[in-house]
């Protein structure tokens, strides 16, 4: 173990050694061991395990190392120029994340987006989920040293990736809504590619169900592992997939429907078990559920001409070329009015079910051309607090299993 | 059309012979895909991806067209596109006055793509590309000479173009670009 630095500058008698981690004797039989912020199992985060052999007995979560003061920047920038912003805190889930936000704005300037343009965000924030489940799925497969599940997923994800840069121009900061609408119409034939993605993806997950979900060796290493019983999962406030794969029936898209999802025919699976395997389970369920609006959303799109897809306040207002370029191109070009929009005085809260959970925004607007007050609480800050109370208990071996199952991401988390 | 609803669901159960079939399921798939590998890699120099009409790469002025109102760089996120003041003479006239023209600094542009769709003339588009080098940090602050040619696109001189479709049987399938295809 060369290179191992303890706090004294040099190898100590009683310290124990981990590569990759920094640790310290804090007690009889008791080490403190430092994973992360720069391990590979924790990423942007650091977790402080107290360690008596092998098991943990104490677990600290201490996050904040990403941290970039999005919501102060935000008050700085002109209304439109935060959809930009606020999508960097989860690249890969740029629709889902930015669209509270464009929501918010929107009842405070009292407009709804038409139709069409409520189906076509709806197209891009299950395109953006699936292919964060599926990076999920990735970076679990490698925690668990499962190298294959970590190639595959994130070559299916390259499929939708590859769908969402077509629609919208760009891999993954689509800044795809803007108020009232959004800026690109379907590209043709675009339905028939999402149509042929669909059903590649139901056979794939057939195939991940038997090389990874049930092969024995990752079912032994995953069951009865981190569980989160019901009334801890309530308690600790945690949210999105795991909160469902603990038994809670809890989803912004059932609870409190946005956009065109109380029109949609779709499942939302709670598994009972909220282990580890579960919660694998409940992602598998929900991608199969994505699909199925995939599919609704296509047909819609079919069946109904190229209408506006911008709210009319906005659209009036722009010249001929403006709807010249609309009809042939299907690009919604923005009105200069966008760049220097003045939003009524008012408070606004807007939430959606993002892949990792419920995100809220909360904006405050003090009637000027920049936002008074933008919060933001995301899912990943809700989810962080389980580390605390599930680990202990647990040995070191678990910690990336449950790390992986919880699928935290950090820089949504730090904002 | 019906809402959603919720369904409670359990993990599948584990059979008597779970340990067997498993296995022997997930070393089927593992056989299955070496003999038949499902790759797509690009291979970037000899080949390059010839991305879409409409991918928000690289973005170049029409100065003909500009009207000069400043829409693009009051937009601008990132702050990177710039109204620059150049001094010219007015044709029909024959007097000096000053004109302001955008200029753009892609060390700090994110490619949003809002400066083109709010210009009110399309005097400003997209080139489907991103792959390209610059020397040093100050030649990405373009003039206004520079802004008005697309960005010297070297992998297109040297490689082939080749695009990627969806498969229904094998997801993503690299195919050789036709020409014309938009």
């Amino acid at each position: 173990m060369s290179g191992f630095v303890s706090t004294r500058g040099q190898v100590g008698f009683n310290d124990l050694k981990i590569p990759g981690a920094w640790s310290r004797k804090i007690g009889k039989d008791l080490y403190e061991v430092f994973i992360g912020p720069q391990h590979p199992g924790s990423g942007h985060m650091r977790i402080i395990i107290r360690i008596d052999g092998d098991v943990i007995v104490e677990a600290d979560p201490d996050m904040g190392y990403v941290h970039r003061t999005m919501e102060k920047l935000g008050e700085g920038r002109e209304w439109i120029k935060g959809i930009p912003l606020y999508e960097r805190m989860a690249i890969h889930d740029a629709c889902n994340v930015t669209l509270p936000y464009v929501r918010a704005v929107e009842q405070l300037l009292g407009i709804e987006a038409p139709l069409r343009a409520k189906y076509l965000r709806v197209l891009l924030c299950e395109i953006n989920r699936i292919a964060a489940y599926l990076y999920g799925f990735g970076i679990f497969g490698v925690f668990v040293g499962h190298s294959t599940m970590y190639m595959w997923p994130f070559g299916d994800r390259e499929v939708w990736i590859e769908l969402a840069d077509w629609l919208t121009g760009a891999r993954l900061t689509h800044s795809y809504p803007v108020f009232g609408g959004v800026r690109r119409d379907v590209p043709a034939d675009f339905t028939n590619q999402l149509r042929k993605a669909i059903r590649y993806m139901r056979k794939r997950l057939e195939e991940y169900r038997k090389i990874y979900v049930d092969n024995p060796v990752i079912r032994a290493r995953l069951e009865d592992v981190g569980v989160i019983p019901k009334n801890l999962a309530i308690e600790l406030g945690i949210t999105g997939p795991n909160l469902r794969a603990s038994g809670v029936l809890y989803d912004v898209r059932y609870n409190d429907p946005y956009e065109v999802y109380d029109e949609l025919d779709f499942e939302i699976p709670v598994f009972q078990e909220g282990d580890a395997l579960a919660r694998v389970w409940q992602r598998v369920e929900e991608i199969k559920q994505s699909l199925r609006i995939l599919e609704q959303v296509a047909d819609w799109l079919d069946k109904h001409p190229r209408e506006p897809i911008l709210h009319d306040r906005f659209w009036k207002t722009a010249p001929p070329l403006h709807k010249k370029i609309f009809e042939t191109e299907g690009r919604a070009k923005l009105v200069p009015l966008y760049a220097l929009l003045k939003v009524p005085k008012g408070k606004a809260y807007a939430k959606a079910e993002t892949a990792r959970g419920e995100i809220t925004y909360y904006v405050e607007s003090d009637g000027g051309q920049k936002p008074y007050r933008v919060r933001i609480v995301s899912a990943s800050a809700r989810n962080a607090i389980v580390f605390k109370y599930i680990l202990p208990g647990h040995r070191v071996m678990d910690l990336p299993t449950i790390y992986g199952s919880i699928d935290y991401f950090p820089p949504e988390a730090d904002r | 059309m019906v809402p959603p609803k919720p369904v409670p669901k359990t993990k599948p159960r584990r059979g008597i012979f779970h340990a067997f079939k498993g296995n022997l399921e997930a070393l089927m798939i593992g056989v299955k895909y070496f003999i038949d590998p499902k790759r797509f890699t690009l291979i970037y120099p000899k080949e390059y991806n010839k991305l879409r009409e409409g991918y928000r790469g690289f973005i170049v002025l029409i100065k003909q067209k500009c009207i000069n109102c400043a829409s693009c760089a009051r937009i601008c996120p990132a702050a990177a596109m710039k109204m620059i003041r150049i001094p010219e003479v007015d044709e029909k006239t024959g007097k000096q006055k000053v004109k302001n023209w955008p200029v753009i600094d892609y060390r700090r542009c994110i490619f949003c793509g809002y400066c083109v769709d709010v210009c009110p003339t399309e005097a400003l588009y997209h080139v489907p590309y991103h792959d390209v080098v610059y020397q040093n940090m100050a030649e990405m602050y373009l003039d206004l000479e520079s802004f008005q040619k697309p960005p010297e696109y070297k992998a297109a001189e040297e490689g082939i173009p080749v695009r990627y479709i969806v498969d229904e049987e094998r997801g993503l399938v690299k195919v050789p670009y036709k020409e014309g295809e938009k």
